[in-house]
């Protein structure tokens, strides 16, 4: 399958522009302004809230869910649903959700060189048994979806992960096929100069 | 629009498509996670039956899910949308062209929404900005755009949901 990149992945912060006008340039109701203002914490990540407001049912919902796939108390710890997000969006070629994911997980694992290497390398680099059975299985979630079977989950079974851990990191991988598909084909990430000053 | 018949308040959408009854080891599993099923099932209610549709019909959505459900093999999601489009009185040939390869016998419109699709479910990272410029062409707002987007990647969330579900019942 060709994923042709418009950038490398990287670590750094990365600006996404969207390909159809924001809520944010055309006549927003002040509900739809209130929510982008709420979700968007970051000006840099604006813009494509500003354009999902455009539907605010749907922004809003969705927001939950993400919280709750993320944020959910005890099943995968935080840096192993990170992990998740970024070998998701890695597999898919997603290289802003890549970024932003790779950043939380190096903050919570204090293991920049191990993220930074899977961003440059891919998915396939020498991994403890945990990672790896992370990596793998949300890869082939992600990519062939429908040729999984139970036998799937015998590395993450054998890493130890419990069944609250592997349902978790299966709306992990869900969520950042969601996400993957929405950045990639609603807009594009910004040339390295532009945000590297 | 109201809610089927045959979705139990009780029991959400995927535990119903993935043959998970609440009871269940299963079932207490997915528990764990309320605002998961709350959430999840909030998203579909939101981008297949809204008040609101906007320049997307109802026809048009269930659509967009069969041909999601179809790429990735799903057939109790598949079998869900083939028979709320029945319901909303759709030919069989019409829902057939949806299901297989041969999608001419739809408009014109339904075709480029099929094909765009296709291409955020299977290949995202081929996506160009021309890409949207059709969809504009073909009369599409960017609210429309937007609806179409997250309904099929709702839709590949929903997928991949079933398909873990799928593996932990074998072995739990």
């Amino acid at each position: 399958m060709s994923t042709p990149l418009r950038r490398q992945f990287t670590l750094d912060i990365v600006k996404w522009n969207p390909w159809v006008a924001t809520v944010d340039e055309i006549e927003a109701t002040p509900e739809q302004l209130a929510l982008v203002d709420q979700i968007a914490t970051n000006p840099i990540g604006r813009p494509y809230y500003a354009l999902l407001a455009h539907e605010p049912q749907v922004l809003s919902e969705r927001t939950a869910l993400m919280k709750a796939t993320m944020y959910s108390q005890g099943g995968a710890t935080r840096a192993e649903r990170e992990l998740a997000a970024v070998a998701t969006s890695r597999a898919n070629g997603c290289v802003h959700c890549a970024s932003i994911h790779a950043r939380l997980y190096a903050q919570l694992t204090k293991d920049d060189l191990t993220i930074q290497r899977l961003l440059d390398e891919g998915l396939q680099i020498p991994l403890p048994e945990r990672e790896r059975a992370i990596v793998d299985y949300a890869a082939r979630l992600s990519l062939s979806p429908h040729e999984l079977s139970a036998a799937d989950l015998a590395p993450l079974r054998q890493a130890g992960l419990s069944d609250l851990a592997i349902l978790d990191l299966t709306h992990v991988i869900g969520m950042f096929n969601w996400a993957n598909q929405l950045y990639l084909s609603l807009g594009e990430v910004e040339p390295e100069d532009h945000t590297n000053p | 629009m109201a809610i089927p018949e045959t979705r139990l308040p009780s029991d959400d959408l995927i535990n119903q498509l993935s043959g998970t009854s609440p009871d269940s080891a299963l079932g207490q599993l997915r528990a764990q996670r309320p605002d998961i099923i709350r959430y999840a099932e909030g998203n579909y209610r939101a981008l297949l039956e809204p008040q609101d549709l906007a320049g997307v019909s109802r026809i048009e959505r269930e659509l967009i899910a069969l041909r999601v459900a179809t790429l990735t093999a799903s057939q109790p999601l598949a079998e869900w949308h083939r028979t709320r489009l029945r319901e909303l009185g759709v030919g069989a040939a019409e829902i057939a062209a949806v299901a297989g390869a041969d999608i001419a016998l739809l408009s014109p419109r339904q075709q480029g929404i099929i094909r765009h699709v296709d291409r955020v479910s299977q290949v995202p990272a081929t996506s160009t900005a021309a890409h949207l410029a059709e969809l504009t062409a073909a009369g599409l707002s960017p609210r429309d755009i937007v609806i179409i987007a997250q309904l099929t990647a709702f839709l590949s969330f929903q997928v991949r949901t079933l398909i873990g579900l799928r593996l932990l019942a074998e072995d739990l």
